[in-house]
């Protein structure tokens, strides 16, 4: 088991990381960023909380075991961006508002339905990253138990 | 009916089965249920493409040449409605013999979404992504059942399976290298005016890539461990669904991209193709369990295709076409109808028998004789020999399980009725093709004018 | 600058050739870990001879950004894979309580001869109630 002060920078660590994950999906759209790298980025950091507070504390105090579920529905919302399209006759994955035309936008944010894309990619990453360390964490609980 | 429209389906399906537990009845059956409409569509979209010939959408309505396309055109679309088949039965099957894992309707939807996305893509990269979404989703499968070999024999077939995908990929990179492009059409233009070196070694790892999917006789080893250890669903499946994917990876990089270098080729698939049918059917005689001799078959079965691909041009290509679309079946049918007993299902194995040895009134019967139609058009008394004794091989091989299995009746664990309708209704498919194989013969020529640029 | 992507990619697929070789399972994957990244490496290297961008047209030379969207992709699904191998890795230490290849090949070969023994056998009980 890790010292108590890797235990507590590792708790402080985690609200800046989600930030910067955050930050990361914001403004993907006019600088570098996406929410690929901002899925990694977070996922990351609950990496880091694995790591040091060990995995029945982590699944205890943070809800990480919903993520790999809120995966899938991401990935749904993702195939529902891609395919409404096709019901107004476009190909798929055509954006709206299309490119030139006027935006709405809530503080710095352009609302647009490459943005909710981008964020699914974000939980679907996140999510499946999590699966993963949660999956080897256990496998390796039930190694030493044997 | 867009041409999306079955691969989002399928897709969406997989993420909500993936969210239930699969062991549920009514999951399962959701499961069956989207394969089905996914089937369904794609049938649509075949009628629809023989017709008013391909269609093509490019994602984000960006112009074409810049945007990732989507395009169905009768060679692509013919797999496509063909595996989705397969994996219908293959999946109703296992549902019917009660699920033991959560995660299997999902995985084999997923499979699914994968093989009709890499029929329908018309984009070299995205053919790799879909092609990933498949193998991964079937190594997973293929330890459904949980037993101890099985993982073994599923950490081998991962293994060599990736060694073939990440060549697949070093080729890509060298396309791209080479062309600039990714889209089908204009990598298929660009290679032809390519200098021809570095063409060979593009050429050289796309075909060592899908044999190994194929299990092609160098490249077979770990076949056997896999199909023999797979539950009959599964192996159905992974035969008659996933090896389609290497079919396919032949005939649209081979015939399509690469026309001139596998024309210079021949000798080499010919000699591969032999090669893999005589030691599949001296492999499937020598052995006595029922899927041992399928696994070994089916390394000699996909030998035709290659030598079909070695004589090339419009009657080839149709002839390897026909064969891969019938083999699948075979394959499909006779793995979901070994392990369940009854005179109903021994009648569909012979059927299924028959029509690995190209006996009439099967289907196989006429992938034989457009072998043969191949075979006499390249004017090649040895290929005509050979598929000939290949044939007389697998007659000996087959009905010798036939007499094991299902004369002497000592196998009464018949599990079910309901069992035996997947495997029969593939055996009517199968019957019908060989009674009226018309439309079976019309859609390989079309699929393989898509190769030859309108060739009949 | 082609024939350090040329090198590297060389080294990374020898280093995993040789890893895959190996009687260790870990080792195996570490091989395969290995080659993905030289397969990734090459399609790196299969932009750096071209400086134009798709889209937006820029003055001055830039590199060709597909190349580094797909290797991203081929990051991910390789990264998916690995996963996928290494929960398979699990499966077999908690099936077979070792991590030898050989021992795995054992056991394979020795499942193979059982099923055959098995048919040989039922052949024998058919043909001796046949008589």
């Amino acid at each position: 088991m890790s010292s108590v002060v890797t235990r507590v920078v590792a708790r402080m660590l985690l609200a800046p990381i989600l930030v910067v994950a955050i930050a990361i999906l914001v403004k993907g759209f006019a600088d570098v960023g996406d929410g690929f790298s901002a899925g990694v980025v977070a996922a990351l950091g609950i990496l880091l909380q694995y790591v040091t507070l060990g995995r029945e504390e982590v699944e205890r105090t943070l809800p990480v075991r919903l993520l790999p579920h809120a995966a899938f529905v991401a990935l749904l919302g993702a195939l529902a961006v891609a395919l409404v399209p096709l019901s107004r006759g476009d190909p798929i994955l055509t954006h709206s508002p299309p490119a030139g035309a006027e935006v709405t936008t809530v503080g710095k944010l352009e609302l647009m339905t490459a943005v909710a894309f981008d964020a699914a990619v974000f939980v679907l990453v996140l999510g499946a990253v999590v699966g993963i360390v949660h999956a080897v964490a256990r496998a390796y609980e039930e190694m030493e138990a044997t | 009916m867009s041409l999306a429209l079955p691969l989002g389906l399928v897709w969406a399906g997989a993420a909500v089965t993936a969210l239930l537990d699969g062991r549920r009845r009514c999951v399962a059956w959701l499961a069956v249920g989207v394969l089905g409409a996914g089937f369904v569509a794609l049938c649509v979209l075949q009628a629809h493409v023989l017709v008013d010939g391909p269609r093509t959408i490019v994602a984000g309505d960006w112009p074409a040449g810049v945007g990732i396309a989507l395009r169905a055109d009768a060679l692509g679309v013919v797999f496509a409605v063909l595996s989705m088949g397969v994996l219908l039965a293959g999946l109703a099957y296992e549902v019917v013999d009660d699920l033991e894992s959560r995660h299997t309707p999902a995985l084999v939807l997923f499979m699914g979404a994968g093989l009709t996305g890499v029929f329908l893509t018309a984009d070299i990269f995205n053919f790799y992504v879909f092609f990933e979404l498949t193998m991964v989703a079937s190594y997973a499968a293929s330890t459904y059942g949980g037993e101890r070999h099985q993982i073994g024999a599923g950490f081998i077939f991962a293994i060599v399976n990736l060694l073939g995908t990440f060549l697949f990929l070093i080729g890509l990179a060298a396309i791209y290298t080479v062309t600039g492009t990714l889209d089908m059409d204009g990598v298929g233009f660009a290679l032809a005016q390519s200098e021809p070196t570095a063409v060979a070694l593009i050429g050289v790892s796309v075909l060592v890539a899908f044999s190994i999917k194929l299990g092609l006789f160098p490249f077979h080893f770990w076949l056997p461990p896999v199909y023999v250890g797979a539950t009959p669903g599964v192996a159905a499946m992974l035969s008659g669904a996933v090896a389609n994917v290497g079919s396919y990876g032949l005939l649209r990089f081979g015939g399509d991209l690469l026309p001139d270098l596998f024309a210079a080729g021949a000798g080499v698939l010919a000699v591969l193709g032999s090669a893999s049918i005589v030691y599949g059917a001296i492999q499937a005689i020598s052995r006595r369990s029922a899927s041992e001799v399928l696994a070994y078959s089916a390394i000699g079965q996909v030998g035709y295709v290659l030598i079909a691909l070695a004589v090339g041009g419009p009657v080839g290509y149709a002839a390897a076409i026909l064969y891969a679309i019938v083999n699948a079946l075979n394959k499909a049918l006779l793995f979901l109808t070994a392990r369940v007993r009854g005179w109903l299902v021994g009648a569909c194995f012979a059927i299924g028998a028959l029509s690995v040895a190209g006996v009439p009134p099967s289907a196989g019967f006429f992938g034989k004789v457009e072998l043969f139609r191949a075979g006499i058009d390249a004017r090649s008394a040895v290929l005509v020999a050979l598929i000939f004794l290949g044939g007389a091989l697998s007659f000996v091989y087959m009905f010798q399980i036939y007499q094991r299995d299902f004369w002497r009746d000592r196998h009464d664990t018949s599990g079910g009725r309901a069992l035996q309708v997947p495997g029969v209704l593939l055996a009517l498919v199968v019957l019908g093709l060989g009674l009226w194989p018309e439309p079976l013969l019309a859609v390989s020529r079309e699929a393989a004018a898509t190769l030859t640029g309108g060739q009949r | 600058m082609t024939l350090a992507f040329a090198l590297a990619a060389g080294v990374l697929a020898g280093s995993g050739a040789y890893l895959a070789l190996k009687r260790d399972l870990l080792r195996v994957v570490a091989g395969i870990v290995l080659i993905a990244n030289a397969a990734n490496l090459t399609l790196m290297a299969s932009g750096g001879t071209r400086g134009e961008s798709p889209i937006l047209p820029v003055e001055g030379e830039i590199s060709d950004p597909l190349v580094q969207a797909m290797t991203l992709t081929a990051l991910v699904i390789g990264f998916a894979v690995i996963a996928l191998l290494l929960s398979l890795v699990y499966r077999v230490y908690t099936g077979y309580d070792t991590l030898d290849l050989d021992e795995l090949s054992k056991e394979e070969a020795r499942h193979a001869r059982e099923i055959d023994q098995q048919a040989r056998d039922d052949d024998d009980v058919a043909e001796a109630e046949g008589r």
